[in-house]
Parts: C-alpha cells; sequence; structure tokens
C-alpha cells in the first residue's frame, strides 16, 4: 500500500471541514476526489500533501508516518503536488522554474538542467525554456506546473483540479500527459469538477460531501448512487423527483 | 507613592501609545502593511500643533482636530499616490515605499524646523493635579483621558457602525467584500486616513505634556511595533491594551532598574514575544 | 553578450585603476577615500543581497552584524593591544552566532512583520551597546592610533585600503556568483518567488533561509571589521545605527537587489552623490542628503523596483522598438 489515510479531520477553529476521511492508494492507481464545492475534498488533498496539519487521523506513505511532517519532507519521500491556482515561481525563466524542482534529486547544476529540459519536453514547454515564466497563460502555468513536480521524481503525484479552466481540446491533451505520465509508473491521486476527465482516467473513484466521504468505488457505479447524486444535485432535486406525477 | 505616580503616569503614556498603535495594527490587519513612516506621523502631528498654537494663535483644543484634520488627509494622499501602487509588487518595493516616506518626511521636517526641542506655549493645561497624593501633570492627565477615549472610540467605529462593519469586511476577505458591493479601494483610502489621523491626534496630545524634536518619530515608530506585536495582528483592542500594557512597564522599568532601561526592557520584551508568542495577545497568524 | 562582457571589463579596469588615474587631480587624496568608501559600501549592500535581494527576507536590522565586525576587532585591540586584525574571524564567528540566534524566531514571519522585527532586534542592540561600559558605551571604542607593524592595518593613505576593499568585494562577488549558480542559489530565488510551491518542491524552506541569513551576517560582518580597520574607530550610532542597515537596503535596491552587480551599481551611484550633497550644502548637509535618498527611494519603490539594472533593460527596449529615435543619434 503506497498511501495510507485513515480517519483524517480537520478542523478550522469551530468548522469541522473534513471528518473521519479514510483512503487507501495501491501503487500505479489512478485514484479520484470528486464532491461538490466545499465538501472537504481540498482539505483532505492538503492534508496528504503536507500543507495542512490534520486535527486527527493518520497518513502514511510507503510505510512512513508523514502525518505532521512539512511539505518538503513529503517531497523528498516522493509526494509531489500540483496546486489550483498555478504558483508559478513568476521571475525566474520556465527553464528555472523546473530546475528548482529537479535539484531535489539532482544535486549538480548540470544534471539539473538535464532532468528539467527532459521535463519540459515532455510537457511541450522545451522551446520557451529561456522566458520569464510570467508570460505564460493559464494552460502553460499548468502544464509549467506538472513539469515542475514531476522534475522531483514523485511516486505519488496530487494533481489539484489540473484541468479547470482549459478548453475541450486542451482537457483531451492534459489527459493524454496523464496517461503518459501514469505509464511511467507514478501513482496519481486526482481532485477533479470535471466528470469526463474522472470517467476517463480514474479506476476508482472517493466521493466527498459536507466533509465527510459518502461513496467509494468505480466511477461508473459511483456515479449512478442516489447519495451521490443527493449530493451533487441538492436535497431539493430529489423532492422535487419525488413530489413529480409518476 | 512614588511608584504609583510612576505607575500613573505610565498608563496614561500607554493610552497614548494605544492611540497610535491602533492605527497601525488596523492597516496591518487590512492590508498585510506595515507602514514604516508611521512614526513621523506621530511626529507631524506635533508640529501641526505647534503651527496651530504660534502660527494661528489657537488654544489646545485646536490641537487635536487640527491635526486629526491634517494627517487624514496625508494619509489619504499617501494611499493614493504610493502605497495603492505597490501594494500589488514586490515585497522590497513595499517596503522601501513607506521607509523612503518617513527619510523624506522626517529629514523635511530637520530641515524646516532644526533639530531642537520645542514645546508648545504656556496654556489653561499647565500646571499639575494632585490626585489623591498623586502628583500629574494636568497637560499629561488631559492627554492620556483623551487618548484612552479616542482609542475607545476607533474600536467602537469599527465594531458598531456600518462603516466601521464595511472597514472590517474588507480586512477579512476582500474578494466577498466586493461582491458585496463594498469598495475595497476606498475602505482601504479611510483606513490610512484614519490611520494618520490617529497617529497625528497622539502626537497633538502628547506635544501638549512633553517636548518634541523631528527625531522623535523613530522612537514612536518602533513603540508601535512593539505594542502592535505584543497586541497581536490587526487586533485593535489587542492594540489598546497591548499600549497600556508597554506604557506601564517602560514606566516601571525607569522608575525600578534605572532610566536607562526604560526602552531596553520594553524591546525585551518584543524579543520575547518574537520567540514564544508571534501572534501576539489577541492575534491570529 | 558581447556588450555586456565589454561593460564588465571596463568597470573591473575602472576600479583597479581608478586610485592612480586620479593621483593627479587635485583633491586626490579624498578622491581616493571616495573610492574606498564606496567599495566598502558596495561590500555591506552585496552581503545584505545574500539574504534580502536573492533570497527576499527584507533585513532593515544588518547593522547588527555590521557592528558586531567592527566592534569585535577594536575590542580585541583595546582590552589586549592585539592587532584587530585578529579580531575579524572572532566578529564573523559573532555575527553567525547572532544570525543564527535572531533568525530562527524570526524568520518564520511573514513580510513586513519580518522587517518589522529585525529593526527592533537591531535597536535593542544598539541600545545595550550605548549603556554598556565594557564597549565603549556611546562613546565607542578606538583601534591603533600608530601602526605597530603592516598587521595592525592602519594606514595614512586611502589607497591601501582601497585595494583590500577591493579584493575583499572580488572575493564576495565570484562567492555570490558561483552561488548564484548553484542548488543554494536557485532554492533561495525559489523562496523569494513562492514559499509555498517552493516547499511543496523539496526546498528546505527554513533551513535554507537561515543559512543565506548566516552567510549575509559573516560577509556584512567582514565589512564592519573593515570599516574599523580604516576608519580606526566605532561607536553604536556608526556601527549599529538603523542608517546603517538602511543604507545597505537601499544601495542594493537602487542598483537591484538580487542581481550579484546590483548593490555595486548602487554605491557607484549613491557613494559618490552622498559626497557631492555633504560637500555642496555645508552644515545642513546630512538633513538635505537623507531628504535626497528618501526622494529617490520613494521613486524606486514605486516606479522601478528592480532598480537601475532592470530600468536599463527597460530604457533598451523602448529604444529598440523605435528604430527612428535610434537613428537620430
Amino acid at each position: 500500500m503506497l498511501l495510507e489515510a485513515e480517519q483524517v479531520s480537520r478542523s478550522f477553529g469551530g468548522f469541522l471541514a473534513l471528518s473521519d476521511a479514510s483512503l487507501a492508494v495501491e501503487a500505479g492507481e489512478i485514484v479520484g476526489l470528486i464532491g461538490p464545492n466545499g465538501a472537504g475534498k481540498s482539505t483532505f488533498f492538503n492534508c496528504i500533501a503536507g500543507d495542512l496539519a490534520p486535527s486527527g487521523g493518520r497518513i502514511r506513505f510507503d510505510g512512513v508516518d508523514v502525518t505532521y511532517a512539512a511539505a518538503e519532507r513529503h517531497a523528498e519521500l516522493g509526494i509531489g503536488r500540483t496546486f489550483q491556482v498555478p504558483a508559478t515561481f513568476e521571475e525566474l525563466s520556465i527553464l528555472d522554474n523546473v530546475m528548482v524542482g529537479a535539484f531535489l534529486r539532482h544535486h549538480r547544476r548540470a544534471d539539473a538542467e538535464a532532468k528539467a529540459m527532459e521535463m519540459l519536453r515532455l510537457t511541450g514547454l522545451d522551446r520557451m525554456a529561456g522566458q520569464r515564466a510570467g508570460i505564460l497563460g493559464t494552460p502553460g502555468r499548468k502544464r509549467l506546473g506538472i513539469a515542475r513536480v514531476l522534475a522531483t521524481e514523485p511516486r505519488l503525484l496530487l494533481l489539484d483540479e489540473a484541468l479547470a479552466g482549459l478548453t475541450p481540446s486542451e482537457i483531451q491533451q492534459a489527459i493524454e500527459l496523464v496517461r503518459r505520465i501514469h505509464a511511467t509508473g507514478i501513482t496519481i491521486v486526482i481532485v477533479e469538477h470535471i466528470m469526463e476527465v474522472i470517467l476517463s482516467l480514474a479506476a476508482r473513484v472517493l466521493v466527498f460531501n459536507q466533509g465527510r466521504t459518502i461513496a467509494q468505488g468505480k466511477p461508473q457505479d459511483v456515479v449512478n448512487d442516489p447519495k451521490v447524486i443527493e449530493a451533487y444535485l441538492g436535497h431539493h432535486h430529489k423532492r422535487r423527483r419525488a413530489r413529480a406525477p409518476a | 507613592m512614588i511608584l504609583l505616580q510612576a505607575a500613573v503616569g505610565g498608563l496614561l503614556l500607554g493610552a497614548v501609545y494605544a492611540l497610535f498603535s491602533s492605527g497601525l495594527t488596523l492597516i496591518w490587519g487590512m492590508m498585510n502593511f506595515i507602514n514604516f513612516a508611521h512614526g513621523e506621523f506621530v511626529m507631524l502631528g506635533m508640529y501641526v500643533a505647534l503651527l496651530i498654537a504660534t502660527g494661528l494663535h489657537g488654544g489646545p483644543a485646536a490641537y487635536g482636530p487640527g491635526a486629526a484634520v491634517a494627517l487624514f488627509m496625508l494619509g489619504v494622499v499617501v494611499y493614493m499616490a504610493l502605497v495603492k501602487h505597490v501594494m500589488r509588487g514586490p515585497m522590497l518595493a513595499q517596503i522601501l515605499s513607506t521607509f523612503g516616506l518617513a527619510l523624506l518626511l522626517r529629514y523635511t521636517a530637520f530641515f524646516i524646523f532644526r533639530s531642537d526641542f520645542r514645546t508648545l506655549p504656556q496654556s489653561s493645561l499647565s500646571g499639575t493635579i494632585n490626585l489623591g497624593g498623586i502628583y500629574i501633570p494636568l497637560a499629561q492627565l488631559v492627554a492620556g483621558i483623551v487618548a484612552a477615549l479616542l482609542a475607545i472610540g476607533m474600536h467602537l467605529l469599527l465594531t458598531r457602525t456600518a462603516l466601521g462593519s464595511r472597514l472590517l469586511a474588507v480586512a477579512e476577505d476582500r474578494n466577498a467584500a466586493m461582491l458585496m458591493g463594498i469598495r475595497p479601494d476606498r475602505m482601504q483610502a479611510l483606513a490610512w486616513g484614519l490611520s494618520a489621523a490617529s497617529a497625528g491626534i497622539a502626537g497633538a496630545l502628547m506635544a501638549i505634556a512633553f517636548p518634541f524634536s523631528p527625531e522623535v518619530g523613530a522612537t514612536f515608530a518602533l513603540t508601535a511595533f512593539v505594542v502592535v506585536t505584543l497586541g497581536g495582528f490587526g487586533s485593535v483592542p489587542g492594540a489598546m491594551i497591548a499600549g497600556l500594557i508597554i506604557g506601564l512597564v517602560q514606566a516601571l522599568a525607569g522608575y525600578l532598574i534605572g532610566p536607562i532601561y526604560k526602552d531596553v526592557v520594553v524591546y525585551g520584551l518584543f524579543v520575547a514575544v518574537l520567540w514564544i508568542r508571534p501572534q501576539g495577545l489577541f492575534g491570529t497568524l | 553578450m558581447t556588450q555586456r562582457r565589454i561593460a564588465s571589463l571596463a568597470l573591473a579596469a575602472g576600479l583597479l585603476l581608478y586610485p592612480l588615474l586620479v593621483s593627479d587631480l587635485n583633491g586626490a587624496a579624498f578622491l581616493q577615500d571616495v573610492g574606498a568608501t564606496l567599495l566598502l559600501a558596495a561590500i555591506s549592500a552585496s552581503a545584505w543581497n545574500i539574504v534580502g535581494g536573492y533570497a527576499g527576507q527584507v533585513s532593515v536590522g544588518h547593522a547588527m552584524f555590521f557592528g558586531a565586525g567592527a566592534y569585535v576587532p577594536l575590542l580585541v585591540f583595546d582590552l589586549w593591544q592585539w592587532p584587530p586584525l585578529v579580531g575579524l574571524p572572532l566578529g564573523i564567528a559573532v555575527a553567525v552566532l547572532l544570525a543564527l540566534a535572531v533568525g530562527t524566531p524570526t524568520l518564520r514571519l511573514q513580510g513586513h512583520y519580518f522587517s518589522m522585527a529585525t529593526i527592533a532586534v537591531a535597536e535593542l542592540i544598539r541600545i545595550v551597546v550605548s549603556n554598556w561600559d565594557l564597549l565603549g558605551a556611546s562613546i565607542g571604542i578606538q583601534g591603533p592610533a600608530i601602526a605597530r607593524g603592516w598587521w595592525d592595518l592602519t594606514f595614512r593613505s586611502s589607497v591601501p585600503y582601497y585595494y583590500i576593499f577591493l579584493g575583499v568585494l572580488a572575493v564576495l562577488l565570484y562567492a555570490t556568483y558561483r552561488m548564484e549558480r548553484s542548488r543554494f542559489g536557485y532554492y533561495l530565488r525559489a523562496i523569494r518567488a513562492g514559499e509555498r510551491a517552493a516547499a511543496s518542491l523539496g526546498v528546505p524552506v527554513r533551513h535554507t533561509k537561515l543559512m543565506a541569513l548566516a552567510m549575509s551576517a559573516a560577509f556584512t560582518a567582514v565589512a564592519g571589521s573593515l570599516y574599523a580597520f580604516k576608519l580606526g574607530y566605532v561607536n553604536p550610532e556608526a556601527g549599529l545605527g538603523i542608517l546603517v542597515s538602511v543604507q545597505m537596503v537601499i544601495t542594493a535596491a537602487l542598483g537591484g537587489a538580487g542581481r550579484l552587480t546590483g548593490p555595486l551599481i548602487g554605491a557607484i551611484v549613491l557613494v559618490p552623490l552622498q559626497s557631492a550633497t555633504n560637500s555642496w550644502f555645508g552644515g545642513s548637509g546630512t538633513g538635505l542628503t537623507y531628504i535626497l535618498y528618501g526622494g529617490i527611494i520613494l521613486l524606486l519603490a514605486r516606479f522601478e523596483p528592480g532598480g537601475l539594472i532592470v530600468l536599463w533593460q527597460h530604457l533598451r527596449r523602448i529604444g529598440a522598438r523605435k528604430p527612428e529615435v535610434a537613428h537620430a543619434a
């Protein structure tokens, strides 16, 4: 078992954003986290990524307890993540952005640069390597974010709504990229809103609602689960359907 | 008895610290921005009082309002012309902006007023009052009480009025406030005006009781830093209580240990807060 | 970019030959002194640049490290009559320990809060020193009045100091250049560009910031020691005052913080300017100099925070876009 999250909870002041969330991920899987806004999936995601310390529960990566470990330790151990709002290093060049990631495993500049260029080729950004990262639009930034984290050679990649804001054709390209990354042996956990993406990528899906996990299973099964439908469309819809003439 | 006298004097001065520090922490909480020229705003309040006294022959009652109006306008101008633009930029620019302003204000004051200490002309507020065996200069008593009232007034303005809740809304969540129809830009300009005005009035009040020169701005800035750190990020009530504590600690340290140690103890307290509890008494960090 | 190469070589040659070039002019001694002061300012600002420019941690309390470097060598002479040079490594050690002690609680503070904290800590140290008799209280400490040998570093002419400072600057800039291209340098710039993202990529943020502060402190202490050797004297205001810290920041920022040659360029502009305004305005000189400083910093912060280097790049780009303007020259 590569990642084990057990009964993870997190409260902010008096507000319980996440309670008793559990997830077990085997090496080589692609798992999706879905749920309406504010359902707790981002909170869970950030706990696994090491950005947020849980209020309760434990998280283990490859047997190592990382519940309260700092983000940098997570990266060291092989957990990489992207940000929902791409956090590119604006003032640095595109190549330098990726090199920061590459330096984790390659301490010499020449090696880091080679690794970085390789990642840029993988994500199609190699021809812009010398330019300032600030010139990129959103899709470019997302690709840069992926190139950057891939340079850290993660075993588990956490993608935070990596496909939001992309056009349909860009989404197709992105799905291809995620498949290629997965094919190199990297385990993927992806938070996503776009159903098409989840259905085509994830072998298994975990559904969040109001801070709890309400369903888990194959995407086709989960999508038809009445609890899940109710979570997305709301209690209102269920009552309307009940009151409508048969 | 003398200990009590020192304590009371410290609390009165502490009330003035509370007043100008409230302004600094308001901006800090709203915009994550420290005005490094805040001490100079206090200093300018003192000189506005001087100008009112010598140029316009106004009495003590005019100093406060005069300083308030002048500094309010300065605060708004500084926001619109400078702060608004650097806020979105690199950290270095943000810090240098008000630092540059501080140098400009301080040395312009030096140039115009020279470095000698000045006092305001004698007025109805001279003399000492005897309160149950404790002797307090009337000027200090008035300064302290007025400052305390104004600080409480600022707190009430922020928490009990519609305007105050709009200001706090911007501090809490800029985007949400915009969605509710509040204009963050206007609120921030207003906050700068209030902040500068609080500093100016505090300066005018202190000018009634103590001598002043252009260089005192640096000391007040540091005092304000210590007070807002102890009080907590963005907390006006925190700054008020911390101001009183610092004023008291300073006076007692000066009396019990020695006048030299007045400042050492205060800055030492600052370092202790940083090490042990950087969010201060009431802040959230 | 051969244009840049030529400019760099010209600059290096100019710096190398400056004292000789001015030796036949009227007021040569004064000009050579200004040169030495310029180099010292460049050293301090370049030292600050490591943590303030590259890593983006804007310390406005670096005077505490400068002061450590200035006081320890003179103290060592004052107490035991040893050559101040012996105190140089001790001063560095004190500065590094101070950096670790101060950095640990303060570097976790964000932005403005960090800057505010550094100001207050430096002020605390200045006040303590100015009331401590062992350290000369507010009067300060004096170094050797007459040289007992070359090792006392007490020269009557500014020229030996000039070349010592130039050597130190060269070493510092070379070290910075190597650092810029190293893993550590990339991590510093990542921290400045985005701490949260940097941490997610495995950058050990706290540790890196602390190392940068310690390195910066060490070199700043060297600058302080050089100051003490040249002047033969230090007091709390000159060694630990806030203007010392502010000067470092402004000098680096004016040229270009986070750039290798930024601080040097800043010094080349500011030091002669300061000497000029001090001479022109006579007694009220200092006041007007700082009014000018304040104005320059304000404009810099508001319009071109990247400093003169970036301003130059912008102007060149504007020039390139308007070919008719270039031809008119």
